[in-house]
């Protein structure tokens, strides 16, 4: 596992923060690991774009990303814990590699999907419940990059759109095959327990029964991510019951 | 408007209009056994059910909606194709504490109804009671209209009560009726089309002012109504010193409760009692061996009903084939007529003239009162 901040607790914040630390290392843990896993999926999008606007948006987000993982580990700096990163963790590296699937067949449409709709839904839903929750700059930092992250699927949508308009049985096939690999994935992270042993990111014993101590759940973190997942296939116009049925066959 | 021939006639379906929906029901689901239900067929046989704790987590966080397309057919040969979205509200959400929050589920759900092209939505369960006289909250729509389907739904619950009577061979004109939930659409509906066909009717629900109201309107008519204030063991009328027994012989429940809770105690034993509400009204406690008590307001489609994917016996959970909530007919019927029109409104506008039009409506497209059970 990789460091990426060492331990300071330089500031006032560490004192307060000194019982539900470990749980708050946890999720800027996987917060941090999304951002890094996000900025590397970003940087291979851009080896495959041939517009130079793209490539430079890709790069864009790459650095927006990678940005975003250095506030995580800042905030874990304030409240004096050690936050690592695991991209080589079983359920992100799997993430990676269905991603680098996309790019081998240079698929920036797939990209896309996987990315801005399936991931994206993941990270601003969650950020957006840790940011009601947990307390002073952490939360605010949650809240923000949450916002930020929607912004920029904005963009995305608008390209997506476009392209299920040539093709919609084309693109939502596409989204059904990529859903399948993803969100399969994700829906094993978001379970309520790891039935398949430790996620290789928190730091001890999992984390997910110690939420309840921070005003958090992983029932919630998993609700509002599908949520969030169902609403951003709905502003692409994929039908409403076909959707549905996806995601009521997740694994719980 | 009303029934001419040419908005009979079987409307031709072209690949432009062929995703559009001539309906939309909207709903939601009473019980977490119902709940379990709709996402049993949603997964598949191929996966496990999921654990009730899951269904109870995951359910509150789907958005409103469509979840399978539905087809009607008449018996004239003209057939209805439409949508039924559920607004999933979960059914421990029902209350009066969590009014705003449903009332936003049945607006995206609206929206989704909106967005599907249906020309006409029927607002079934609390959809309705939520939107009634509250129509403006809707979002924008440009050729949908909305009906609650109220009037369908007191159409069955007194063809109900009459074919009920007639079965245990009681006499509508020597009964005292008790109508529970009375000022609401359904009841207060009941309510005008009934008391007029019994000896004295008794009028209970939660709003005293509207009870007054509707008391006297009835009393205009010439009908004895009087107002309960109390559905205990020993039932007092407001004017009475003393309790009286036996009091109603029928009763209709139309009460909007958030669960099956009501416990009835000053009516005969041997009663004839409707229970109309969605979800139920009447409490699985209630000990009434003698009593005849039927599930109101369902309607029966001779035409046959499709869902797809097939929901049938999930979404209409009775033990006779085609069996369809009165207010989920209604929006069917008036789009099987070709009458998109928002028939009922809401509140308090349930006359016995507009329940005969609807019975003539749905009885020309071979909807029909459902076996009583």
């Amino acid at each position: 596992m990789e460091t990426v901040i060492g331990i300071d607790c330089s500031t006032n914040e560490c004192t307060s923060f000194s019982k539900s630390a470990p749980i708050w290392q946890d999720v800027l843990a996987q917060a941090v690991t999304g951002e890094l896993l996000a900025a590397m999926n970003y940087a291979s999008l851009a080896e495959i774009c041939n517009d130079p606007e793209e490539i430079a948006d890709a790069l864009e987000h790459a650095a927006g990303e990678r940005g975003h993982a250095f506030r995580f580990a800042a905030e874990g700096r304030k409240i004096g814990v050690d936050v690592a990163s695991n991209v080589d963790a079983r359920h992100w590296k799997r993430l990676r590699e269905i991603f680098l699937g996309c790019i081998a067949e240079r698929d920036f449409i797939g990209c896309l999907i996987v990315q801005e709709i399936m991931l994206e839904s993941f990270a601003v839903a969650s950020y957006a419940r840790v940011g009601r929750v947990a307390p002073g700059s952490l939360g605010e930092t949650f809240a923000a990059i949450a916002g930020e992250e929607e912004g920029h699927v904005e963009h995305a949508l608008a390209i997506l759109r476009a392209d299920r308009a040539l093709d919609p049985r084309r693109f939502d096939d596409k989204v059904y095959r990529l859903h399948l690999e993803v969100m399969t994935t994700l829906a094993k992270m978001l379970a309520k327990e790891c039935k398949d042993g430790h996620c290789e990111v928190c730091h001890a014993s999992c984390v997910k029964p110690s939420l309840f101590d921070v005003s958090l759940s992983a029932a919630e973190l998993r609700g509002a991510s599908l949520q969030q997942y169902l609403k951003t296939l709905d502003s692409l116009g994929l039908p409403g019951e076909v959707t549905l049925q996806w995601v009521a066959q997740l694994p719980v | 408007m009303g029934s001419s021939v040419a908005s009979l006639a079987p409307r031709a379906r072209t690949s432009e209009n062929e995703s559009e929906a001539d309906f939309a029901l909207i709903g939601h689901q009473e019980s977490w056994r119902a709940a379990a239900d709709v996402l049993a067929v949603l997964r598949g046989r191929q996966h496990t059910p999921l654990p009730d704790d899951e269904i109870q987590d995951i359910l509150p966080w789907i958005p409103p909606r469509s979840v399978c397309h539905v087809e009607v057919a008449s018996r004239l040969g003209v057939n209805a194709r439409g949508v039924y979205i559920d607004s999933f509200i979960p059914p421990n959400r029902l209350d009066a504490t969590c009014v705003h929050e449903n009332l936003g589920r049945v607006r995206a759900a609206a929206a989704c109804a909106i967005n599907a092209g249906a020309k006409i939505v029927s607002l079934g369960g609390f959809s309705s009671i939520l939107i009634e006289g509250n129509f403006d909250q809707l979002p924008e729509r440009h050729d949908t209209v909305f009906t609650t389907g109220n009037t369908l739904t007191v159409a069955f619950i007194v063809q109900g009560i009459k074919k009920m009577c007639a079965l245990e061979g009681r006499d509508l004109r020597h009964s005292t009726l008790l109508i529970v939930g009375a000022t609401g659409d359904v009841g207060s509906g009941c309510a005008r089309c009934l008391a007029p066909l019994v000896k004295r009717v008794l009028l209970s629900a939660r709003n005293a002012e509207r009870l007054r109201r509707l008391a006297a309107e009835l009393r205009a008519d010439g009908i004895e109504a009087e107002i309960v204030t109390d559905l205990n063991p020993i039932g007092r009328l407001k004017h009475d010193a003393e309790p009286r027994r036996p009091e109603a012989d029928i009763v209709v429940c139309a009460a909007s409760l958030p669960s099956p809770s009501l416990l009835l105690g000053c009516i005969a034993t041997d009663a004839i009692i409707c229970d109309a509400g969605y979800p139920k009204n009447l409490s699985p406690n209630a000990q009434m061996p003698e009593a005849k008590i039927f599930l109101g307001g369902l309607g029966q489609i001779a035409g046959g009903l499709k869902f797809s994917p097939d929901f049938r016996g999930i979404l209409n959970r009775h033990p006779f084939p085609d069996v369809v909530h009165g207010c989920l007919l209604e929006g069917m019927a008036l789009a099987l007529e070709g009458r998109f029109e928002p028939f009922s409104q809401g509140r308090g506008f349930i006359t016995p003239r507009r329940v005969e039009e609807i019975e003539a409506i749905a009885a020309r497209h071979g909807i029909h009162l459902a076996p009583l059970h």
